[in-house]
């Protein structure tokens, strides 16, 4: 064994420690909690923000659909997902990344919606204004993958979900590849795998999805897939109704595609 | 068929404009006016009061009634009176002949035609004001009161208008469906939720034969007619068809014929997506047709549905809306020649597009013509301009954009030329879900009786709640709920096209809004949009210019 020149060594301890710290301190900036969400009017779009113990947090503007972040709802609650930053935008600590998940049950309580005021503004001009939208969506879809080639192999697609989330308008994005991907290849046979997530919030207590969803959202996929014109492929599915802790990416569906 | 002259004269005139192209139009435009002069001209007269031509005012004013089997071609453009000037009804194939032609002949066992309930005076859809002249002049016995979907309940007693009222009163049919919903293949859905009659002024959800209880349950609701023209624009297969909803993320449904996923914006409820499977449905429960639909009837009716564009030709006084130099997104010829199935925006591609063409005056312009003229564009601006914030309204609000948003009318409102939703969708805006459905008031003085069903839907415990009206929502009417048995899909319809309105009042698929100012209002209260009364005339002078 060659030996290590403690120059090396030294240079390796620092990168370490510094991608340990980096790591402490994401940690640190990690933020869960749920709240009410609050819509603050700008003279162009709105912000959406969020109050947890004491401090305001922007959570993002309204866009359109083809935005990475989708505003919750006034009459929910809203599970936020992210890290805090430094940066501030509408007088809020911006989050970000961010992922936020509208809480199915009725909250009435949560209605804030402010008014324009004198000094609270976005600070940058919005990709899509509230009314001219400049004839496109705010932002540019990702490019279609490329067309399989023979031979094929197996692949695995994902559907992400929010928190007790279900089928809505965003699973068309994750499952039209799937979709095309297993008519060019013509599959013998599919695996829809449901997961069902936990999330442990910044004041310690842990969110757990209901119990059946993993199922339920396995159950609904391959569904969906064979109303879409898969009706003669074989499918299993499986569920993992044992929560997961972690974040948002582990609520999923896993989707393989068997040639 | 009494205004065969009236039709006649009009048409022959502008049947050359589908031979001739755009150079023969100011001539003709010169014979409409003409023709506004000699309709309105009855205007304003008793009833009874004797025209030259020796009829009554009131038969004058029917005259354009179209019967089932009249035997009359319909010309290359068909121009009507209506309330707001004149629609035009533009055959892009040259003239009909509608002898022996299936959707003008009584193909059914109950005497209706296609063209019954798609009159072309009415836009190629079904007036209140024709359904009440037709009770009138026919005792009641016009075809379009047959008792299978023209009458509250088939049950109830023949000829008599309570046992039309929805008809009379909302122009609206009765559609049966069968619980538990059916999907398109006619297997049964498991509905997420229960549901039960609340109030059954029509008695026939409560029927023993008919009803929710009856041997093959059944929901009735009540529904207007749709606009049969257009349907380049209805069934496009361009921006927003996939093989899944954009809103819902669900299946699209799939031509049986090809595979390929449609378009799911034609039926109120979007049980059924392509022009044949319509029709069929149509034969079998509106006209009672004893058997099928032959291939060739159903081509031909396709052929003439896929041909036909209705747009208001004139504001009456208020002058053209199809000038040469016209404003590019008015008329039935430029909705022929449109870009189909395209998204509209406010800027680049406007929804309605009005141009240049009546910013200054042009010459000869009447004073009646410019102000009607800049109340439209008004109306044009604010229609694409004037934010809101639009609140708890199912797969709106739900995709992506948040509860609220801050939007204008051209948001949800936003295919090119139509005004219609490009994508495949259903929303609640609240016509038929309380507490924004439109219900008579209860008090001890009212005097007036709801004319509407009223179900109580309770979503079960293992869907999720309905996200703006909870577990147990009233309505008038689930929508599609009916069909797909989704529980966020309660009081969900498909938006209509926005052309033609002025031919064919009432509005909305329960006929709530019986004038386009109550449609206005509609929105207004709504959405707390706060327009002013000049607001609510230029926007309401814009939808019907449309």
């Amino acid at each position: 064994m060659r030996g290590v020149a403690p120059s090396n060594v030294a240079v390796a301890l620092t990168a370490l420690s510094l991608i340990v710290a980096t790591a402490a301190q994401a940690k640190d900036r990690h933020l869960a909690f749920v709240a009410c969400p609050i819509v603050q009017d700008t003279p162009t779009v709105p912000c959406w923000l969020a109050q947890y113990r004491g401090e305001t947090y922007y959570m993002g503007i309204q866009s359109d659909v083809s935005a990475d972040f989708n505003p919750p709802s006034l009459g929910h609650k809203v599970l936020v997902e992210g890290t805090v930053t430094d940066k501030t935008v509408c007088g809020a600590r911006v989050i970000e990344p961010i992922r936020i998940s509208i809480m199915p049950a009725l909250s009435p309580e949560c209605g804030d919606l402010r008014v324009v005021r004198e000094g609270v503004d976005l600070g940058f001009t919005p990709p899509r204004p509230p009314g001219p939208s400049g004839g496109r969506l705010a932002f540019t879809p990702p490019a279609a993958p490329p067309t399989p080639t023979p031979p094929f192999t197996a692949k695995t697609f994902l559907v992400p979900y929010d928190f007790e989330g279900m089928v809505g308008f965003r699973t068309p994005d994750a499952l039209t590849p799937a979709l095309s991907f297993a008519q060019i290849i013509k599959p013998s046979r599919i695996e829809v795998t449901g997961y069902r997530g936990a999330t442990r919030l910044s004041d310690g207590a842990l969110l757990v999805e209901h119990e059946g969803i993993a199922r339920e959202r396995a159950d609904e996929i391959a569904r969906m897939l064979r109303g879409a014109g898969l009706d003669d492929v074989s499918f299993e599915i499986i569920a993992h109704e044992r929560p997961t802790q972690g974040g948002p990416e582990l609520r999923r569906v896993e989707i393989k595609i068997i040639p | 068929m009494g205004g065969a002259g009236t039709r006649g004269m009009l048409g022959r005139g502008r049947a050359e404009w589908g031979v001739f192209g755009r150079w023969t139009r100011v001539s003709a435009v010169a014979l409409l006016a003409a023709g506004i002069v000699a309709i309105s001209g009855l205007r304003g007269q008793p009833p009874g009061a004797v025209t030259p031509d020796g009829r009554t005012a009131a038969e004058q004013e029917r005259s354009d009634w179209w019967a089932p089997g009249s035997g009359e071609a319909l010309p290359a453009l068909a121009v009507y009176k209506n309330a707001s000037g004149h629609v035009g009804v533009l055959n892009t194939e040259g003239p009909v002949q509608t002898k022996g032609h299936p959707f003008f002949e009584p193909i059914g066992s109950n005497g209706r035609a296609c063209v019954s309930c798609h009159q072309p005076a009415d836009g190629m859809g079904l007036s209140l004001r024709s359904i009440n002249e037709r009770w009138r002049d026919s005792g009641g016995t016009d075809p379009i009161f047959a008792m299978n979907d023209g009458a509250n309940c088939p049950t109830l007693a023949p000829g008599k208008a309570s046992s039309h009222s929805l008809l009379l009163k909302r122009g609206l049919f009765r559609i049966a469906l069968p619980w538990p919903p059916r999907n398109a293949q006619g297997k049964p859905v498991a509905p997420e939720f229960d549901i039960e009659v609340v109030r059954d002024p029509g008695g026939c959800n409560t029927d023993p034969i008919y009803g929710l209880n009856g041997e093959n349950p059944t929901i009735s609701v009540y529904r207007r007619p749709r606009v049969v023209a257009n349907m380049s624009y209805v069934t496009h297969d361009g921006f927003g068809v996939g093989p899944f909803v954009g809103k819902t993320g669900e299946p699209a449904l799939r031509d049986p014929d090809t595979g390929k996923p449609l378009n799911m914006n034609m039926m109120a409820d979007a049980r059924t997506v392509t022009l044949k499977a319509q029709m069929a449905d149509a034969a079998r429960d509106h006209l009672m047709i004893v058997g099928r639909l032959t291939p060739d009837q159903a081509a031909r009716i396709e052929a003439f549905e896929r041909q036909v564009y209705v747009a208001q030709v004139d504001m009456g006084a208020g002058g053209s809306l199809i000038e040469p130099d016209g404003p590019p997104g008015m008329g039935p010829f430029n909705l022929r020649d449109g870009a189909k199935g395209v998204l509209g925006n406010n800027t680049t591609r406007w929804v309605i597009p009005v141009g240049d063409a009546w910013t200054s005056a042009k010459v000869g312009e009447t004073a009646q013509q410019r102000a009607m003229r800049d109340s439209i564009l008004r109306g044009q601006k604010i229609f694409h301009f004037r934010t809101f914030w639009i609140r708890d309204s199912m797969h709106l609000n739900t995709v992506g954009l948040g509860n609220p948003t801050k939007r204008t009318c051209s948001t949800c409102h936003g295919m090119h030329m139509t005004g219609m939703d490009t994508v495949n969708g259903w929303m609640d805006i609240g016509t038929t879900n309380l507490p924004w459905a439109k219900e008579a008031p209860r008090n001890p003085w009212q005097t007036e009786d709801e004319l509407m069903p009223l179900f109580r839907i309770t979503c079960s415990r293992s869907a999720q709640p309905h996200p703006y009206l909870g577990r147990v929502i009233y309505t008038q009417d689930p929508g599609r709920a009916l069909i797909s048995g989704r529980c966020n899909d309660v009081g969900t319809i498909v938006m209509q096209q926005f052309r033609g309105l002025s031919a064919r009042a009432p509005y909305f698929s329960n006929g709530s809004a019986q004038t386009i100012r109550e449609l206005v209002d509609f929105y207004d209260r709504r959405y707390n949009v706060q327009l002013s009364e000049q607001e609510k005339a230029d926007l309401g002078n814009f939808l019907a210019a449309l």
